[in-house]
């Protein structure tokens, strides 16, 4: 009886590996001295997603302006589902890689949403590891802050 | 057992048929988030997708401002349908010209497009200069009609391949935005749609 048990337990442990060894991680290298002078914007999260949080990792955020005046905006963001546990759980649920929405809403300086043609829902995959630059670009140069939405696709996840 | 196998087949039947008839109720939805993907057409999703990129690129570039400080007067011209699929292509310029207007650095004209006008109305009123019903100081005179700067136009092509039981298309969306002084492309950029599906062995 003990030894089914164990058994089944290492073909467990070894349909996992298997299924892990299956993933498409991404892997990066960049130069360790960066010569850039990004202007950095303080980023406050509000997250009511567990599986949004955990699995995208917002690294830096940067703004700067266009050539026409108007506030350009880019997030850089990490799909953590790399490592044997989070590849094994996805390759379950099959939903690797990861499909998300996004979305950037832009205010003027009284806090007035700014409506615009181009604040539509906007479809982006993650490969497990691959790190992405959201960009949004505000509609005119009125826009002085903006919200930046994400969440999971939900036609495909 | 004859009445038995009678009574299951009915039964069958019955389900089978509730089954088929089963539908969902009409409903609103957010065309952005929800709605039907199909392999085969650009759906709603897709053109918000690409006027949302393509509105952002060309924001970005500052190909709309102009060295005097004047706004620049756009003209919608023609984005080309050549993916054989259902596409109207006015969602995407519709889309570009309300964020063009929006962003403070350009107008479009309806008076010239490239089907024609888009609005009749600014030729129409003009002939009405020999029309004695009408009080001729009130008539819009010739010569004031503001012309175009720069065009808006494109293409939208399909590249579609398959293997085995998956299907695979990809749309591609060229856009160019022309400076109709010199002829020369000011802003252009390609956005892509790829969309699979695996059909069961079946075939649907």
């Amino acid at each position: 009886m003990r030894f089914q048990a164990v058994s089944i337990a290492a073909a467990a442990l070894l349909a996992g590996l298997c299924l892990a060894g299956c993933q498409d991680t991404v892997n990066t290298i960049e130069n360790r001295d960066l010569s850039m002078n990004p202007n950095s914007v303080d980023a406050r999260k509000f997250s009511t997603d567990s599986f949004c949080r955990d699995r995208l990792a917002l690294l830096s955020m940067r703004r700067s302006m266009t050539p026409g005046g108007v506030m350009m905006v880019q997030a850089q963001i990490r799909s953590e589902r790399y490592g044997f546990w989070s590849e094994l759980w996805s390759g379950f649920r099959g939903d690797n890689p990861y499909h998300v929405l996004y979305r950037f809403n832009w205010m003027d300086e009284n806090g007035m949403e700014v409506p615009t043609a181009a604040n539509a829902w906007q479809s982006t995959i993650f490969i497990p590891g691959e790190t992405k630059f959201l960009q949004g670009v505000a509609p005119n140069s009125r826009c002085k802050d903006f919200v930046l939405s994400v969440m999971e696709d939900p036609n495909v996840n | 057992m004859k009445t038995y196998c009678s009574a299951v087949t009915f039964f069958a039947a019955v389900c089978a048929l509730v089954l088929c008839g089963c539908g969902s109720p009409a409903r609103r939805i957010d065309p952005t988030t929800q709605g039907v993907t199909t392999v085969g057409d650009v759906n709603t999703r897709d053109w918000n997708d690409v006027a949302t990129r393509a509105i952002n690129s060309l924001i970005a570039s500052g190909a709309l401002v102009r060295p005097d400080g004047r706004k620049a007067v756009v003209m919608i011209s023609e984005v080309k349908n050549r993916s054989g699929a259902r596409a109207r292509t006015q969602i995407l310029t519709n889309k570009m010209r309300q964020a063009m207007l929006a962003s403070g650095k350009a107008l479009t004209t309806t008076a010239v497009g490239g089907r024609g006008p888009e609005d009749n109305a600014t030729r129409q009123v003009r002939e009405l200069e020999n029309d004695d019903l009408f009080n001729q100081a009130t008539v819009q005179k010739r010569g004031t009609v503001i012309a175009p700067d720069l065009s808006l136009s494109g293409e939208i092509i399909r590249q579609s391949t398959h293997a085995g039981r998956t299907r695979e298309n990809t749309f591609y969306f060229h856009v160019v935005v022309t400076d109709l002084q010199s002829g020369l492309a000011v802003w252009e950029d390609n956005f892509e749609i790829s969309k699979q599906e695996t059909v069961n062995i079946f075939g649907y």
